[in-house]
Protein backbone atom coordinates (compact mmCIF):
# COMPACT_ATOMS: atom_id res chain seq x y z
CA UNK A 1 0.00 0.00 0.00
CA UNK A 2 1.41 3.32 -1.00
CA UNK A 3 -0.33 6.64 -0.95
CA UNK A 4 -0.09 9.05 -3.83
CA UNK A 5 -1.03 12.68 -3.47
CA UNK A 6 -2.83 14.32 -6.39
CA UNK A 7 -3.54 18.00 -6.76
CA UNK A 8 -6.73 19.03 -8.55
CA UNK A 9 -7.46 22.65 -9.29
CA UNK A 10 -7.71 25.51 -8.37
CA UNK A 11 -8.87 26.02 -11.95
CA UNK A 12 -10.63 22.88 -13.06
CA UNK A 13 -13.75 22.53 -15.21
CA UNK A 14 -15.49 20.23 -12.77
CA UNK A 15 -15.08 22.26 -9.60
CA UNK A 16 -17.70 24.76 -10.80
CA UNK A 17 -15.60 27.67 -9.70
CA UNK A 18 -12.23 28.02 -8.08
CA UNK A 19 -11.54 25.26 -5.61
CA UNK A 20 -8.41 23.22 -5.02
CA UNK A 21 -8.67 19.62 -3.92
CA UNK A 22 -5.70 17.74 -2.52
CA UNK A 23 -6.51 14.07 -2.88
CA UNK A 24 -4.62 11.18 -1.28
CA UNK A 25 -5.21 7.97 -3.22
CA UNK A 26 -4.21 4.37 -2.68
CA UNK A 27 -4.40 2.81 -6.12
CA UNK A 28 -7.59 4.44 -7.33
CA UNK A 29 -9.33 4.48 -3.95
CA UNK A 30 -9.61 7.80 -2.21
CA UNK A 31 -8.10 7.88 1.27
CA UNK A 32 -8.57 11.56 1.97
CA UNK A 33 -9.78 14.68 0.21
CA UNK A 34 -8.84 18.06 1.53
CA UNK A 35 -10.61 21.04 -0.05
CA UNK A 36 -8.63 24.26 -0.07
CA UNK A 37 -10.97 27.22 -0.39
CA UNK A 38 -10.82 30.98 -0.21
CA UNK A 39 -9.87 31.90 -3.75
CA UNK A 40 -13.10 33.85 -4.16
CA UNK A 41 -13.16 35.41 -0.71
CA UNK A 42 -14.40 39.00 -0.92
CA UNK A 43 -15.25 39.66 2.69
CA UNK A 44 -18.94 40.32 2.11
CA UNK A 45 -19.68 40.12 5.82
CA UNK A 46 -17.26 42.96 6.46
CA UNK A 47 -18.39 45.08 3.51
CA UNK A 48 -21.97 44.95 4.71
CA UNK A 49 -20.99 46.47 8.06
CA UNK A 50 -20.02 49.67 6.27
CA UNK A 51 -23.02 50.19 4.02
CA UNK A 52 -26.64 51.21 4.48
CA UNK A 53 -29.17 48.39 4.48
CA UNK A 54 -30.44 48.74 0.94
CA UNK A 55 -27.01 49.23 -0.59
CA UNK A 56 -26.22 45.61 0.14
CA UNK A 57 -28.54 43.40 -1.99
CA UNK A 58 -26.18 43.49 -5.02
CA UNK A 59 -23.40 42.05 -2.84
CA UNK A 60 -25.71 39.34 -1.61
CA UNK A 61 -26.69 38.36 -5.13
CA UNK A 62 -23.09 37.69 -6.06
CA UNK A 63 -22.86 35.14 -3.27
CA UNK A 64 -24.76 32.60 -5.28
CA UNK A 65 -24.59 33.54 -8.92
CA UNK A 66 -26.64 30.54 -10.04
CA UNK A 67 -29.62 31.59 -7.95
CA UNK A 68 -29.07 35.28 -7.12
CA UNK A 69 -32.65 36.14 -6.28
CA UNK A 70 -32.90 33.65 -3.46
CA UNK A 71 -29.90 35.17 -1.66
CA UNK A 72 -31.31 38.63 -2.26
CA UNK A 73 -34.57 37.48 -0.70
CA UNK A 74 -32.73 36.01 2.29
CA UNK A 75 -31.00 39.31 3.00
CA UNK A 76 -34.06 41.48 2.44
CA UNK A 77 -36.01 39.10 4.66
CA UNK A 78 -33.50 39.72 7.45
CA UNK A 79 -33.71 43.49 7.02
CA UNK A 80 -37.51 43.35 7.02
CA UNK A 81 -37.42 41.38 10.25
CA UNK A 82 -35.02 43.88 11.81
CA UNK A 83 -36.93 46.99 10.78
CA UNK A 84 -40.33 45.38 11.39
CA UNK A 85 -41.66 45.80 7.85
CA UNK A 86 -44.71 43.79 6.79
CA UNK A 87 -44.64 42.26 3.31
CA UNK A 88 -47.69 43.10 1.19
CA UNK A 89 -50.07 40.19 0.63
CA UNK A 90 -49.75 40.14 -3.15
CA UNK A 91 -45.99 40.61 -2.95
CA UNK A 92 -45.76 37.38 -0.95
CA UNK A 93 -47.30 35.48 -3.84
CA UNK A 94 -45.17 37.21 -6.45
CA UNK A 95 -42.03 36.48 -4.45
CA UNK A 96 -42.94 32.81 -4.19
CA UNK A 97 -43.47 32.68 -7.96
CA UNK A 98 -40.16 34.35 -8.76
CA UNK A 99 -38.22 32.36 -6.17
CA UNK A 100 -39.59 29.07 -7.41
CA UNK A 101 -38.73 30.05 -10.98
CA UNK A 102 -35.25 30.77 -9.72
CA UNK A 103 -35.12 27.36 -8.09
CA UNK A 104 -36.12 25.74 -11.39
CA UNK A 105 -33.33 27.61 -13.17
CA UNK A 106 -30.83 26.57 -10.52
CA UNK A 107 -31.79 22.89 -10.54
CA UNK A 108 -31.69 22.87 -14.36
CA UNK A 109 -28.12 24.08 -14.04
CA UNK A 110 -27.37 21.01 -11.94
CA UNK A 111 -29.06 18.61 -14.34
CA UNK A 112 -27.01 20.04 -17.15
CA UNK A 113 -23.70 20.01 -15.35
CA UNK A 114 -24.13 16.57 -13.79
CA UNK A 115 -24.13 15.06 -17.27
CA UNK A 116 -21.04 17.03 -18.07
CA UNK A 117 -19.29 15.87 -14.89
CA UNK A 118 -19.97 12.23 -15.69
CA UNK A 119 -18.59 12.46 -19.19
CA UNK A 120 -21.98 12.21 -20.86
CA UNK A 121 -20.71 15.03 -23.01
CA UNK A 122 -22.77 17.88 -24.16
CA UNK A 123 -26.29 16.72 -25.00
CA UNK A 124 -27.81 17.06 -21.55
CA UNK A 125 -25.93 20.29 -20.94
CA UNK A 126 -27.38 21.93 -24.04
CA UNK A 127 -30.90 20.73 -23.38
CA UNK A 128 -30.93 21.82 -19.76
CA UNK A 129 -29.38 25.18 -20.53
CA UNK A 130 -31.90 25.84 -23.25
CA UNK A 131 -34.66 25.37 -20.72
CA UNK A 132 -32.82 27.41 -18.14
CA UNK A 133 -32.67 30.19 -20.66
CA UNK A 134 -36.44 30.12 -21.11
CA UNK A 135 -36.82 30.61 -17.37
CA UNK A 136 -34.24 33.38 -17.28
CA UNK A 137 -36.26 35.02 -20.02
CA UNK A 138 -39.34 34.92 -17.81
CA UNK A 139 -37.38 36.43 -14.95
CA UNK A 140 -36.12 39.11 -17.26
CA UNK A 141 -39.68 39.89 -18.24
CA UNK A 142 -40.63 40.26 -14.59
CA UNK A 143 -37.59 42.11 -13.28
CA UNK A 144 -35.80 43.70 -16.22
CA UNK A 145 -32.54 41.83 -15.68
CA UNK A 146 -31.33 38.52 -16.95
CA UNK A 147 -29.02 37.48 -14.18
CA UNK A 148 -28.56 39.84 -11.22
CA UNK A 149 -32.04 41.09 -10.55
CA UNK A 150 -31.85 43.29 -7.43
CA UNK A 151 -35.60 43.09 -7.46
CA UNK A 152 -36.44 43.02 -3.77
CA UNK A 153 -37.43 46.07 -1.79
CA UNK A 154 -38.63 46.26 1.77
CA UNK A 155 -42.24 45.09 1.84
CA UNK A 156 -42.43 44.12 -1.82
CA UNK A 157 -40.66 44.31 -5.14
CA UNK A 158 -39.26 46.89 -7.50
CA UNK A 159 -41.35 46.03 -10.54
CA UNK A 160 -44.93 44.96 -10.90
CA UNK A 161 -45.50 41.84 -12.97
CA UNK A 162 -46.23 42.53 -16.64
CA UNK A 163 -49.73 41.79 -17.92
CA UNK A 164 -49.13 38.60 -19.87
CA UNK A 165 -46.53 37.18 -17.46
CA UNK A 166 -48.92 34.57 -16.11
CA UNK A 167 -49.74 33.28 -19.58
CA UNK A 168 -46.07 33.09 -20.59
CA UNK A 169 -45.11 31.31 -17.39
CA UNK A 170 -47.85 28.71 -17.63
CA UNK A 171 -46.90 28.03 -21.26
CA UNK A 172 -43.22 27.66 -20.44
CA UNK A 173 -43.90 25.37 -17.50
CA UNK A 174 -46.10 23.15 -19.62
CA UNK A 175 -43.29 22.61 -22.09
CA UNK A 176 -40.72 22.21 -19.32
CA UNK A 177 -42.75 19.58 -17.51
CA UNK A 178 -42.89 17.41 -20.64
CA UNK A 179 -39.22 17.84 -21.38
CA UNK A 180 -38.18 17.18 -17.80
CA UNK A 181 -39.73 13.71 -18.03
CA UNK A 182 -37.77 13.19 -21.20
CA UNK A 183 -34.51 14.32 -19.59
CA UNK A 184 -34.96 12.10 -16.59
CA UNK A 185 -35.68 9.11 -18.84
CA UNK A 186 -32.72 9.98 -21.04
CA UNK A 187 -30.36 9.95 -18.08
CA UNK A 188 -31.81 7.13 -16.02
CA UNK A 189 -32.07 4.69 -18.92
CA UNK A 190 -28.39 5.20 -19.54
CA UNK A 191 -26.47 2.35 -17.84
CA UNK A 192 -23.33 4.48 -17.50
CA UNK A 193 -25.24 7.19 -15.69
CA UNK A 194 -26.86 4.72 -13.30
CA UNK A 195 -23.61 2.92 -12.63
CA UNK A 196 -21.88 6.09 -11.60
CA UNK A 197 -24.78 7.46 -9.58
CA UNK A 198 -26.42 4.51 -7.84
CA UNK A 199 -24.73 3.47 -4.61
CA UNK A 200 -21.93 5.98 -5.10
CA UNK A 201 -21.14 8.56 -2.46
CA UNK A 202 -23.56 7.23 0.12
CA UNK A 203 -24.27 9.55 3.03
CA UNK A 204 -26.17 7.89 5.88
CA UNK A 205 -28.85 9.67 7.83
CA UNK A 206 -26.90 9.91 11.10
CA UNK A 207 -23.81 11.17 9.31
CA UNK A 208 -25.83 13.71 7.36
CA UNK A 209 -27.16 15.16 10.62
CA UNK A 210 -23.76 15.04 12.31
CA UNK A 211 -22.05 16.75 9.39
CA UNK A 212 -24.79 19.36 9.27
CA UNK A 213 -25.42 19.08 5.54
CA UNK A 214 -28.43 20.93 4.29
CA UNK A 215 -31.04 21.20 1.59
CA UNK A 216 -31.47 18.50 -1.05
CA UNK A 217 -28.36 16.69 0.23
CA UNK A 218 -29.95 16.33 3.68
CA UNK A 219 -33.32 15.31 2.27
CA UNK A 220 -31.75 12.71 -0.03
CA UNK A 221 -30.40 11.04 3.11
CA UNK A 222 -33.86 10.65 4.56
CA UNK A 223 -34.11 13.63 6.90
CA UNK A 224 -37.46 15.32 6.69
CA UNK A 225 -36.52 18.96 6.99
CA UNK A 226 -37.34 21.78 4.65
CA UNK A 227 -37.61 25.38 5.82
CA UNK A 228 -40.59 25.92 3.56
CA UNK A 229 -42.44 23.21 5.49
CA UNK A 230 -41.04 23.38 8.99
CA UNK A 231 -40.69 27.13 9.36
CA UNK A 232 -42.94 28.40 6.59
CA UNK A 233 -42.51 31.92 5.30
CA UNK A 234 -44.54 33.88 2.75
CA UNK A 235 -47.44 31.70 1.59
CA UNK A 236 -45.94 28.23 1.46
CA UNK A 237 -48.40 27.01 4.07
CA UNK A 238 -51.39 28.27 2.08
CA UNK A 239 -50.04 26.60 -1.05
CA UNK A 240 -49.76 23.24 0.77
CA UNK A 241 -46.10 22.77 0.12
CA UNK A 242 -44.86 19.23 0.68
CA UNK A 243 -41.19 18.44 1.05
CA UNK A 244 -39.51 15.76 -1.04
CA UNK A 245 -37.51 13.13 0.81
CA UNK A 246 -35.60 10.09 -0.46
CA UNK A 247 -33.76 7.53 1.64
CA UNK A 248 -30.80 6.15 -0.31
CA UNK A 249 -28.40 9.01 0.31
CA UNK A 250 -26.38 8.32 -2.82
CA UNK A 251 -25.72 10.45 -5.88
CA UNK A 252 -28.85 9.22 -7.61
CA UNK A 253 -31.04 10.13 -4.64
CA UNK A 254 -29.54 13.63 -4.54
CA UNK A 255 -30.26 13.98 -8.25
CA UNK A 256 -33.82 12.64 -7.96
CA UNK A 257 -34.70 14.84 -4.99
CA UNK A 258 -33.97 17.86 -7.13
CA UNK A 259 -36.10 16.56 -10.00
CA UNK A 260 -38.97 15.97 -7.57
CA UNK A 261 -38.50 19.45 -6.16
CA UNK A 262 -38.78 20.87 -9.65
CA UNK A 263 -42.20 19.27 -10.14
CA UNK A 264 -43.22 20.66 -6.75
CA UNK A 265 -41.96 24.11 -7.73
CA UNK A 266 -44.03 24.03 -10.90
CA UNK A 267 -47.10 23.06 -8.89
CA UNK A 268 -46.42 25.87 -6.43
CA UNK A 269 -46.12 28.45 -9.20
CA UNK A 270 -49.41 27.39 -10.78
CA UNK A 271 -51.16 27.38 -7.40
CA UNK A 272 -49.72 30.79 -6.54
CA UNK A 273 -51.07 32.27 -9.77
CA UNK A 274 -54.51 30.87 -8.99
CA UNK A 275 -54.66 32.18 -5.43
CA UNK A 276 -52.87 35.49 -5.99
CA UNK A 277 -55.00 38.42 -4.77
CA UNK A 278 -55.38 41.67 -6.70
CA UNK A 279 -53.51 44.66 -5.44
CA UNK A 280 -50.12 46.22 -5.35
CA UNK A 281 -46.78 44.47 -4.92
CA UNK A 282 -44.43 47.42 -4.99
CA UNK A 283 -42.09 47.80 -2.08
CA UNK A 284 -40.87 50.96 -0.36
CA UNK A 285 -38.74 53.26 -2.46
CA UNK A 286 -35.30 53.37 -0.91
CA UNK A 287 -35.39 57.08 -0.03
CA UNK A 288 -38.55 56.66 2.04
CA UNK A 289 -37.08 54.17 4.44
CA UNK A 290 -36.87 55.69 7.89
CA UNK A 291 -34.28 53.56 9.55
CA UNK A 292 -35.16 52.47 13.04
CA UNK A 293 -34.32 48.93 13.88
CA UNK A 294 -36.99 47.36 16.05
CA UNK A 295 -35.22 44.12 16.74
CA UNK A 296 -31.58 44.17 17.71
CA UNK A 297 -30.81 40.53 16.92
CA UNK A 298 -32.49 38.78 13.99
CA UNK A 299 -32.18 35.19 12.83
CA UNK A 300 -33.86 34.52 9.48
CA UNK A 301 -33.75 31.36 7.41
CA UNK A 302 -34.95 30.58 3.92
CA UNK A 303 -34.78 27.51 1.72
CA UNK A 304 -32.54 28.60 -1.12
CA UNK A 305 -31.93 26.11 -3.97
CA UNK A 306 -28.69 24.85 -2.43
CA UNK A 307 -30.06 24.33 1.03
CA UNK A 308 -30.96 26.32 4.09
CA UNK A 309 -29.62 29.84 3.98
CA UNK A 310 -29.56 31.60 7.34
CA UNK A 311 -28.65 35.09 8.39
CA UNK A 312 -27.74 36.06 11.93
CA UNK A 313 -27.84 39.83 12.10
CA UNK A 314 -27.14 42.32 14.85
CA UNK A 315 -28.94 45.41 13.63
CA UNK A 316 -27.96 49.03 14.11
CA UNK A 317 -30.46 51.73 13.04
CA UNK A 318 -28.94 52.34 9.63
CA UNK A 319 -26.76 49.38 8.89
CA UNK A 320 -25.89 45.95 10.13
CA UNK A 321 -23.51 45.90 13.09
CA UNK A 322 -22.70 42.32 12.27
CA UNK A 323 -24.12 40.08 9.58
CA UNK A 324 -23.26 36.43 9.56
CA UNK A 325 -24.34 34.24 6.68
CA UNK A 326 -24.75 30.50 6.84
CA UNK A 327 -23.95 29.58 3.28
CA UNK A 328 -25.40 26.21 2.25
CA UNK A 329 -22.54 25.39 -0.13
CA UNK A 330 -20.00 26.00 2.63
CA UNK A 331 -21.34 23.34 4.91
CA UNK A 332 -22.04 20.87 2.09
CA UNK A 333 -18.44 21.16 0.89
CA UNK A 334 -17.23 20.50 4.43
CA UNK A 335 -18.94 17.11 4.18
CA UNK A 336 -17.10 16.17 0.98
CA UNK A 337 -14.21 14.62 2.85
CA UNK A 338 -16.52 12.21 4.65
CA UNK A 339 -18.62 11.28 1.61
CA UNK A 340 -15.70 10.53 -0.69
CA UNK A 341 -13.81 8.32 1.75
CA UNK A 342 -13.35 4.94 0.07
CA UNK A 343 -14.80 6.01 -3.26
CA UNK A 344 -12.99 5.73 -6.57
CA UNK A 345 -11.03 8.72 -7.78
CA UNK A 346 -13.10 8.69 -10.97
CA UNK A 347 -16.25 9.18 -8.90
CA UNK A 348 -14.89 12.19 -7.06
CA UNK A 349 -16.44 14.66 -9.45
CA UNK A 350 -19.66 12.70 -9.72
CA UNK A 351 -20.00 13.20 -5.97
CA UNK A 352 -18.74 16.77 -6.07
CA UNK A 353 -21.25 17.58 -8.80
CA UNK A 354 -24.14 16.00 -6.93
CA UNK A 355 -23.58 18.35 -3.97
CA UNK A 356 -24.32 21.27 -6.32
CA UNK A 357 -21.81 23.73 -4.90
CA UNK A 358 -21.22 27.33 -5.85
CA UNK A 359 -17.76 28.44 -4.83
CA UNK A 360 -18.62 32.10 -4.39
CA UNK A 361 -21.11 30.98 -1.77
CA UNK A 362 -18.47 28.88 0.00
CA UNK A 363 -15.88 31.64 0.25
CA UNK A 364 -18.10 34.67 0.78
CA UNK B 1 -29.39 31.36 26.54
CA UNK B 2 -26.36 33.03 28.07
CA UNK B 3 -23.90 30.75 29.83
CA UNK B 4 -20.40 30.88 31.27
CA UNK B 5 -17.48 29.33 29.47
CA UNK B 6 -16.66 26.89 32.26
CA UNK B 7 -20.18 25.43 32.04
CA UNK B 8 -19.97 25.21 28.26
CA UNK B 9 -18.78 21.61 28.00
CA UNK B 10 -21.63 20.39 30.21
CA UNK B 11 -24.18 22.39 28.24
CA UNK B 12 -22.97 20.93 24.96
CA UNK B 13 -23.23 17.41 26.37
CA UNK B 14 -26.71 18.13 27.68
CA UNK B 15 -27.75 19.68 24.38
CA UNK B 16 -26.60 16.66 22.42
CA UNK B 17 -28.39 14.29 24.81
CA UNK B 18 -31.63 16.24 24.51
CA UNK B 19 -31.70 15.59 20.76
CA UNK B 20 -30.27 18.87 19.52
CA UNK B 21 -27.97 16.94 17.22
CA UNK B 22 -27.95 19.31 14.26
CA UNK B 23 -25.56 22.23 14.44
CA UNK B 24 -26.93 25.14 12.47
CA UNK B 25 -24.25 27.75 12.89
CA UNK B 26 -21.39 28.96 15.02
CA UNK B 27 -20.68 32.64 14.77
CA UNK B 28 -19.26 35.46 16.84
CA UNK B 29 -20.04 39.12 17.34
CA UNK B 30 -17.42 41.63 18.40
CA UNK B 31 -19.10 44.08 20.81
CA UNK B 32 -15.69 45.64 21.50
CA UNK B 33 -15.99 45.37 25.31
CA UNK B 34 -16.51 41.64 24.95
CA UNK B 35 -16.77 39.11 22.18
CA UNK B 36 -19.89 37.01 22.04
CA UNK B 37 -19.83 33.48 20.67
CA UNK B 38 -23.15 32.23 19.32
CA UNK B 39 -23.95 28.54 18.85
CA UNK B 40 -27.26 27.66 17.22
CA UNK B 41 -28.52 24.07 17.50
CA UNK B 42 -31.61 22.39 16.13
CA UNK B 43 -33.60 19.36 17.11
CA UNK B 44 -34.71 17.81 13.83
CA UNK B 45 -37.42 15.68 15.48
CA UNK B 46 -39.33 18.44 17.19
CA UNK B 47 -37.99 21.31 15.00
CA UNK B 48 -36.90 23.38 17.96
CA UNK B 49 -33.92 25.66 17.98
CA UNK B 50 -31.67 26.52 20.86
CA UNK B 51 -28.98 29.15 21.09
CA UNK B 52 -26.01 29.26 23.42
CA UNK B 53 -24.23 32.58 23.92
CA UNK B 54 -20.90 32.91 25.66
CA UNK B 55 -19.20 36.22 26.38
CA UNK B 56 -15.42 36.21 26.10
CA UNK B 57 -12.97 38.76 27.41
CA UNK B 58 -10.87 40.18 24.54
CA UNK B 59 -7.67 39.46 26.46
CA UNK B 60 -8.59 35.81 26.98
CA UNK B 61 -10.02 34.56 23.70
CA UNK B 62 -10.36 30.83 23.63
CA UNK B 63 -13.12 28.26 23.40
CA UNK B 64 -13.12 24.48 23.71
CA UNK B 65 -13.73 22.63 20.48
CA UNK B 66 -17.05 20.82 20.01
CA UNK B 67 -16.01 18.66 17.07
CA UNK B 68 -16.25 15.56 19.27
CA UNK B 69 -20.00 16.03 19.42
CA UNK B 70 -20.69 17.86 16.16
CA UNK B 71 -18.53 17.16 13.10
CA UNK B 72 -20.19 20.12 11.41
CA UNK B 73 -18.37 22.43 13.79
CA UNK B 74 -15.02 21.80 12.12
CA UNK B 75 -15.11 24.41 9.37
CA UNK B 76 -16.95 26.95 11.49
CA UNK B 77 -14.24 26.72 14.14
CA UNK B 78 -11.52 27.16 11.56
CA UNK B 79 -13.32 30.18 10.20
CA UNK B 80 -13.62 31.73 13.66
CA UNK B 81 -9.94 31.21 14.42
CA UNK B 82 -9.07 33.06 11.27
CA UNK B 83 -11.67 35.81 11.27
CA UNK B 84 -11.90 36.61 15.00
CA UNK B 85 -8.69 35.24 16.46
CA UNK B 86 -10.55 33.01 18.88
CA UNK B 87 -8.31 30.11 19.72
CA UNK B 88 -10.22 26.85 19.63
CA UNK B 89 -8.58 24.39 22.00
CA UNK B 90 -8.58 20.65 21.49
CA UNK B 91 -8.60 20.51 17.72
CA UNK B 92 -6.58 18.03 15.70
CA UNK B 93 -6.34 19.93 12.42
CA UNK B 94 -4.46 23.19 12.76
CA UNK B 95 -4.77 24.47 9.19
CA UNK B 96 -6.70 27.69 8.73
CA UNK B 97 -9.61 27.88 6.34
CA UNK B 98 -8.95 30.41 3.63
CA UNK B 99 -5.97 30.13 1.39
CA UNK B 100 -4.58 33.49 0.49
CA UNK B 101 -4.81 35.64 3.62
CA UNK B 102 -1.28 36.50 4.71
CA UNK B 103 -2.01 39.74 6.57
CA UNK B 104 -1.99 40.61 10.23
CA UNK B 105 -5.08 41.10 12.30
CA UNK B 106 -8.50 39.51 12.31
CA UNK B 107 -10.80 40.83 9.58
CA UNK B 108 -14.17 40.61 11.31
CA UNK B 109 -13.06 42.30 14.53
CA UNK B 110 -14.21 45.89 14.90
CA UNK B 111 -10.68 47.26 15.27
CA UNK B 112 -9.87 46.03 11.76
CA UNK B 113 -10.58 48.88 9.37
CA UNK B 114 -12.19 47.69 6.21
CA UNK B 115 -10.58 49.97 3.65
CA UNK B 116 -7.04 50.23 4.93
CA UNK B 117 -3.85 48.77 3.49
CA UNK B 118 -2.52 46.21 5.93
CA UNK B 119 1.08 45.16 5.94
CA UNK B 120 1.60 41.49 5.24
CA UNK B 121 3.72 39.31 7.40
CA UNK B 122 6.59 37.41 5.91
Amino acid sequence: MSITRINIGPIHPSTHGVCRLVVDVDGDTIVKVEPHIGFLHRGVEKLVENRMYMQCPPYMEKLDYVAPMSMDDLYVGAVEAALGVEVKERAKYVRVILLELQRLASHLFLIGSVGNDLGLMFTMFMWAFKDRDLILKLLEEATGQRMFYVNMRLGGLVNTLPKDFEEHTIDTLEGLEKRLKKYQAFLEKNPIFIERMKGVGVLKKEDAIDLGVTGPVLRASGVRYDVRKNNPYYVYRELNFSEKVLYDGDNLARFRVRILEMYESMRLIRAAFEKMPEGDEKGMPIRLITPKAKNRIVVVNREVPRGEGLIYMVADPEKAYRLSIRAPSFINLAALEHITKGARIADLFAIFGSLDLVMADVDR
Amino acid sequence: MKIERNKFADSIFEMHEKGFTYLVKITAVDYQKYLEMVYIFRNLESIEENTLEIDLDPSDLWMPSITNYYKAADWYERELQEMFGVEIKGRNAKRLLLEKWDGKGFPLRKNFEWNKQYETME
